[in-house]
């Protein structure tokens, strides 16, 4: 019966609470009553209710009591909820979802101007070890994650304006359902998947500070020629350690949210779920950079974290000075599919 | 139509806790859901004062902006109420309501919530009125019975005031009126105020 009135509330968003509260109370707490209320002549009633409300609102009063046992069931008014659905509602929205179109955009705009980076001699057909199996699993595991919880995650940021003109409210109910229970399962897992990873790769992301400098005045080769690098890169020392610190973010502030179980106040979650939507934005358009170069972006990269072989001219040409150390070691194209359970051990510099 | 709200006169609450009870019993509500609770400030001391409080019904209500799934709708009687088959459960109306109002039957771990629940202002939900899904899900559809909520109805001190709020306004007023003044503070004068009937 009462579907037909469904009346959409959010037409502007007030800009705080006692605006808020005092609609709620407008009709009904006046501060004052005289005369012209028909009260008595010349005498100016105080409305002790409308006082004390204010005091509530201000939260004048240290100590309040009541006899529910759950969390914050003694706060009579919290003002900074408004605070948050601000931040959710007018800014989170609008700047994750313009964060992400322009590092869409961006991503499009360096394919325009810089086209696939190709190996000039071509593929030599001779392979070298780069990841180990260990190494592999670890940035799968936390790959699938990373997206699966991203996409989980902007469901819930994102769905009720984009996906509810699709599928409808029930249908979205289905979808953000199940994207909640998936994150919220799920991210645990990405917190000891991304352990692993930081472990099994933060010996050759150390910075060095002579390489990374060089390479970071060469804009990578973009500008000035060739950039040598050790196995990696400035830049992807630069992904490794925003996966890693704003990682660390990520997952202990979903850790505080999946969790509510400690008696977190809604302030402590309202705190987390600030850093936890600021950070996942970050690495989300971050990872648009990284997701790229490891694809489509750079001539023969994709099968090396398939594999774990590289070519010895990809080596040559993005990581000249590890190529040098490991050159040794390369072997035959055909030997290096059979060799990747056996010879992971060979390889001189991988964890 | 009417703008539904509650008011709660601090002169009268005396704590006893029946509005929450009743609210309980009538809607059959599980252990640790409180859809309406009393507050009580400076407790034992000069100037204590009983407030009980529920989901106001908010006119741009913070719930119902926040919501990922939109799930909240607000009838023609201001009443502000929600859809139990498309809420998710995430507990972000909880954050963002100035009064607490939302309930939710679980708090574990992996943030299962289960349904929110809160005061319906006795108005039920979607479904069909007096339907046995309707009872289940939100409680009593007192107010498609021409009742108020019972909270207020069998509030024994009338400090709980619910309806039109036009109506729960002049009502409040006269009492103001009637007072004088704070009734509960030292010092009230009642000869300062001529008392009119
Ligand atoms: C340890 C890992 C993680 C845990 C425990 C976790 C947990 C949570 C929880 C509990 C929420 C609140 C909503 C809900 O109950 O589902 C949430 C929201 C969110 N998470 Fe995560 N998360 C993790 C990792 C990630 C990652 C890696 C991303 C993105 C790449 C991400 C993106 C988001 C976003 C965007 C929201 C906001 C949803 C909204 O405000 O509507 N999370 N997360
Ligand atoms: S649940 Fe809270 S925010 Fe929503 S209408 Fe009720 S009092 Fe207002
Ligand atoms: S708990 Fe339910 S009603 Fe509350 S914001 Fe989440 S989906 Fe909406």
């Amino acid at each position: 019966m009462l579907k037909q009135s469904l009346v959409r509330p959010v037409k502007h968003v007030l800009k705080n609470l006692s605006i808020l509260v005092l609609l709620a109370f407008a009709v009904i707490s006046q501060p004052t009553f005289g005369a012209e209320n028909g009260g008595p002549e010349g005498v100016i009633i105080k409305d002790p209710g409308s006082e004390l409300w204010r005091n509530v609102r201000q939260r004048q009063f240290a100590e309040t009591n009541t006899q529910m046992k759950s969390v914050d069931a003694n706060i009579l008014i919290r003002t900074s909820g408004e605070s948050w659905r601000n931040y959710r509602m007018n800014e989170l929205i609008p700047r994750a979802g313009g964060a992400l179109f322009l590092g869409l955009f961006g991503v499009f705009v360096f394919r325009l101007l810089r086209g696939r980076m190709n190996l000039p001699e071509g593929l030599s057909g001779r392979k070298i070890l780069r990841f180990t199996l260990n190494q592999r699993v670890a940035h799968w595991c936390t790959a699938i994650l990373f997206v699966v919880l991203g996409l989980t995650g902007l469901i819930l940021l994102l769905g009720r304006k984009f996906l509810i003109p699709v599928f409808g409210s029930e249908g979205f109910s289905y979808i953000a359902v199940t994207a909640k229970v998936l994150h919220d399962y799920l991210g645990p897992a990405f917190a000891i998947s991304l352990i692993f990873l930081f472990v099994l790769y933060v010996r050759d992301n150390l910075l060095s500070p002579k390489i990374d400098l060089q390479w970071l005045m060469k804009g990578g080769g973009l500008i000035g020629g060739h950039a040598s690098s050790d196995r990696f890169n400035l830049g992807e020392k630069g992904w490794f350690w925003i996966a890693a610190i704003v990682g660390a973010a990520i997952v202990v502030s979903g850790l505080v949210l999946d969790f509510p179980i400690f008696g977190q106040t809604r302030e402590t979650m309202e705190y987390y779920h600030f850093i936890h939507t600021v950070a996942a934005t970050i690495m989300i358009v971050a990872s648009f950079g990284h997701i790229y170069m490891g694809t489509i972006g750079v001539e023969s990269t994709f099968e090396i974290m398939q594999t774990g072989y590289c070519d010895s001219n990809w080596a040559k040409e993005h990581h000249d000075l590890w190529y040098e150390k490991v050159k040794d070691s390369a072997i035959n194209g055909e030997s290096a599919s059979s060799a990747v359970g056996s010879s992971q051990k060979e390889s001189t510099d991988t964890a | 139509m009417a703008t539904m709200k509650f008011y709660c006169d601090a002169e009268r609450c005396i704590e006893c806790n029946a509005c929450v009870t009743a609210c309980k019993n009538e809607h059959e509500i599980p252990w640790g859901v409180n859809r309406r609770r009393v507050v009580t400030i400076k407790d034992g001391e000069h100037g204590e004062r009983s407030l009980s409080v529920a989901c106001m019904h908010c006119g741009d209500a913070p719930c119902a902006a926040v919501c990922p799934v939109d799930c909240f709708y607000t009838t023609d009687d201001g009443v502000v109420l929600h859809d139990k088959d498309i809420c998710i459960g995430c507990g972000y109306c909880f954050y963002a309501c100035p009064f607490g109002a939302p309930q939710f039957p679980e708090n574990a771990a992996f943030s299962s919530r289960g349904k929110m629940d809160k005061c319906t202002f006795c108005a039920g939900g979607p479904e069909d009125d007096h339907s046995s899904d309707e009872y289940k899900k939100y409680g009593r559809n007192r107010l498609s019975e021409g009742k108020l909520p019972l909270c207020a109805e069998m509030c024994s001190t009338k400090a709980l005031l619910a309806g039109d709020a036009d109506m729960v306004s002049d009502i409040y007023r006269k009492r103001i009126i009637n007072r004088g003044a704070s009734v509960l503070d030292w010092g009230v004068n009642y000869d300062k105020a001529k008392l009119n009937s």
